[in-house]
């Protein structure tokens, strides 16, 4: 019982930190239907800063996290008004363009920091664990999931309970409809970007805790947010951490119990079953 | 007229000009540049790169042949045409393809990860044209009884048994009671080439795999694969897990609290200098193979440690297993040129398959193909241990700096 426990909870924990990476995105694509394909050089971006700062200023995760934050707060706001703003309503070019940002993060970060593996040591979380009899719950995950449960709560309640949040959601259904309500979509749309990449940084502050920060670290990363957004359906932030927890619980149980090099085959195959049964996603609009 | 003579002339300018500029020998570097283990593939060129440029310069300083004078055969200087598969196979066999077809190489050194070795080198027995391989370690690239294939790494079978010696050792030795074994290994070429060759070598020595863990690269976590080895604790466990992939393994098993009496691991994230110092004491009493390590070095092959100078300027860091290995690829493929007198690639092979090369760079001093195959049957490696942040060789006896750290202490 204690293992089965045990694989419940590694599920848990992973499914939560899919869902504070996924939750900027759920934003982003998922309420203003623009896709950021360099959102996993976000997460990269932040953890980079993240890393530098416990290395060079010895400065701890758990404070970190506020400055990679606010970092991605200034780069997801440039990006708007630099990438996505001069091709929104041109097909495919704002995704194309924010894959050619993705390419541009990659390659600065393997240009300027080498591909070198960056390990932080020595951080306050680092390798702490609750015992809980036949249980262990590591620290730095149980903080991580606590984070995403807080990000995902505020962005719920902003979305549906502040006016911003209704302007956000009028933006995205109708844009012109919302600017003749006087809503300023300009300001809104910068602002979403803002706000979607303030909560990647959030989690790319957390994670050198317990990740090695490379430059590819955001690729699977990236791809999963996608998956966990698309899963909850668009525009619903409860769905995206339903979807992101069941990922993680998949990915556990089926790595586990069936064979951990089946984890990911199994962890797509849920997505595209949900996707075949339910197109819009678990709560969709 | 006179237009026509100064014409003449600079077009005969012009042919002495090229005919100076034909004087190179290009060769091919295929190594992971970019993608997960990109760290190595960028040591690995710089290793090649650093024997390029003793061939290319003169260093009385250095103990080694090519050394003394500059270029090879009359005045022949190394080019290299640096290339990057990414750690893809697709890519490193298109690539192969660009480097000997368009870019007309002499040779190719690669490619690190055995998955791009593999269809890099057919290309190259296909065009029959020269493929040095450094590190790559799976025993099947020497299983093809290719003609034009050379490989300087001891393969995983070679490694394998000797680890389960070193198990059988430490069991009469210090009653270490190695019954039992799990593997830990990336699901690519190299990972179940390594798995294959250490259950065989432990079922040959009654051994009991109670555990086969292969896992996605670059995975988001290794958690279950960590807790199916806890819940069949084994008392060793073989690693093949490379780059961050090792990181991520390491602090998985110490959130699990979970530790085998004995972990040893094939060419792997565990010779990366940097991540068994970023690890700092949670990577300590790890075991590996080792085709060299500084401390090894500077005892037994002394040779190397003016090169290793050279090498660190363009890395930062000594060379490991995995990097001095393709330096002895440039260094052999050097040598075998000199002895062939020329650039026939049929004759520079013939030199490589019968001749038994001096190579104060390697192990043991000697390098010798096998033929067909290519495996270099003077391959030798021995057992290390990280303590105290340093690598330690503990197995065969006859090099060994210190005594091995066993069992795992707990975390």
């Amino acid at each position: 019982m204690g293992l089965f426990i045990q694989v419940l909870l590694d599920g848990l924990w992973a499914g939560m930190l899919y869902g504070l990476i996924a939750a900027g995105l759920s934003l982003i694509w998922g309420v203003m239907d623009v896709i950021n394909f360099a959102h996993g050089e976000f997460l990269m971006a932040a953890m980079y800063l993240s890393f530098f700062l416990g290395f060079l200023l010895k400065i701890d995760p758990v404070i970190s996290w506020i400055a990679s934050g606010a970092f991605l707060f200034v780069l997801g706001m440039l990006t708007y008004k630099l990438v996505v703003k001069r091709t929104l309503g041109k097909a495919m070019a704002p995704l194309l363009a924010t894959f050619g940002l993705a390419m541009v993060l990659k390659n600065v970060a393997m240009n300027r920091f080498t591909p070198n593996f960056r390990i932080l040591s020595g951080t306050i979380m680092e390798g702490r664990v609750i015992n809980l009899g036949n249980v262990i719950i590591p620290v730095p995950n149980l903080v991580t999931a606590l984070f995403s449960l807080v990000v995902l709560g505020l962005l719920y309640w902003m979305l549906t309970r502040t006016r911003f949040g209704w302007a956000v959601q009028a933006t995205a259904m109708d844009p012109e409809a919302a600017r003749l309500m006087g809503v300023n979509t300009e300001r809104i749309s910068l602002l979403v970007f803002g706000i979607g990449g303030a909560c990647v940084g959030v989690a790319g502050g957390l994670l050198p805790s317990y990740l090695a920060t490379h430059p590819d670290v955001g690729t699977l990363f990236g791809l999963i947010a996608f998956m966990v957004v698309a899963m909850g359906g668009f525009g619903s932030i409860p769905g995206a951490l339903l979807a992101a927890i069941m990922i993680g619980l998949v990915e556990s149980f089926a790595g586990f119990y069936i064979a951990p090099v089946f984890k990911y085959v199994a962890v797509f195959g849920i997505y595209i079953v949900v996707i075949m049964i339910r197109p819009k996603g678990l709560f969709g609009w | 007229m006179r237009k026509r003579t100064l014409v003449l002339v600079m077009m005969a300018v012009l042919v002495i000009i090229a005919g100076a500029q034909e004087k190179i020998i290009k060769i091919g570097t295929l190594f992971p540049l970019t993608g997960p283990v990109a760290t190595a593939g960028q040591r690995c060129t710089a290793a090649v790169e650093t024997i390029a440029d003793i061939i290319n310069g003169v260093y009385p300083n250095l103990d080694l042949p090519i050394a003394k004078k500059a270029g090879l055969l009359d005045g022949y200087k190394i080019v290299l045409v640096k290339a990057d598969h990414q750690g893809k196979p697709d890519v490193a066999k298109s690539e192969a393809e660009r480097l000997y077809g368009q870019e007309n190489v002499f040779a190719i050194i690669g490619c690190y990860n055995s998955a791009a070795t593999k269809p890099a080198s057919a290309v190259a027995e296909r065009l029959e044209k020269i493929f040095m391989c450094g590190a790559s370690s799976s025993a099947a690239l020497t299983e093809r009884d290719f003609k034009y294939f050379f490989r300087l790494a001891p393969t995983d079978r070679i490694e394998s048994y000797e680890f389960v010696e070193w198990f059988q050792e430490l069991n009469k030795s210090r009653n270490a009671n190695i019954k039992t074994a799990a593997v830990i290994y990336e699901n690519t070429e190299f990972g179940k080439h390594a798995a294959d060759e250490a259950k065989a070598a432990s079922a040959k020595a009654g051994i009991k795999i109670v555990a086969d863990v292969p896992f996605t690269p670059g995975a988001t976590n290794l958690n279950s694969e960590i807790q199916r080895l806890k819940a069949a604790n084994a008392d060793a466990l073989f690693g093949a897990v490379l780059g961050a992939d090792y990181s991520l393994m390491v602090r998985t098993m110490k959130q699990a609290n979970w530790k085998p009496k004995i972990a040893i691991n094939y060419c792997s994230g565990y010779q990366d200098p940097n991540i068994a110092q970023q690890l700092g004491q949670d990577g300590w009493y790890f075991m590996g193979s080792a085709g060299y390590t500084p401390e090894f070095g500077m005892r037994f092959m002394k040779a190397v440690a003016p090169v290793e100078e050279y090498f660190k300027k363009k890395v930062n860091v000594p060379f490991d297993s995995n990097s001095i290995q393709e330096a002895v690829a440039m260094y052999v493929l050097a040598l075998a040129i000199e002895k062939a007198g020329s650039l026939d690639t049929e004759k520079v092979a013939e030199v490589l398959r019968t001749t038994t090369f001096d190579s104060p760079l390697s192990m043991g001093g000697k390098v010798a193909f096998e033929s067909p195959g290519g495996q270099n049957i003077k391959a030798q490696s021995v057992i290390s241990q990280i303590q105290n942040g340093k690598y330690v060789t503990v197995y065969p006896y006859e090099y060994k700096d210190g005594d091995a750290v066993y069992p795992m202490p707990s975390w």
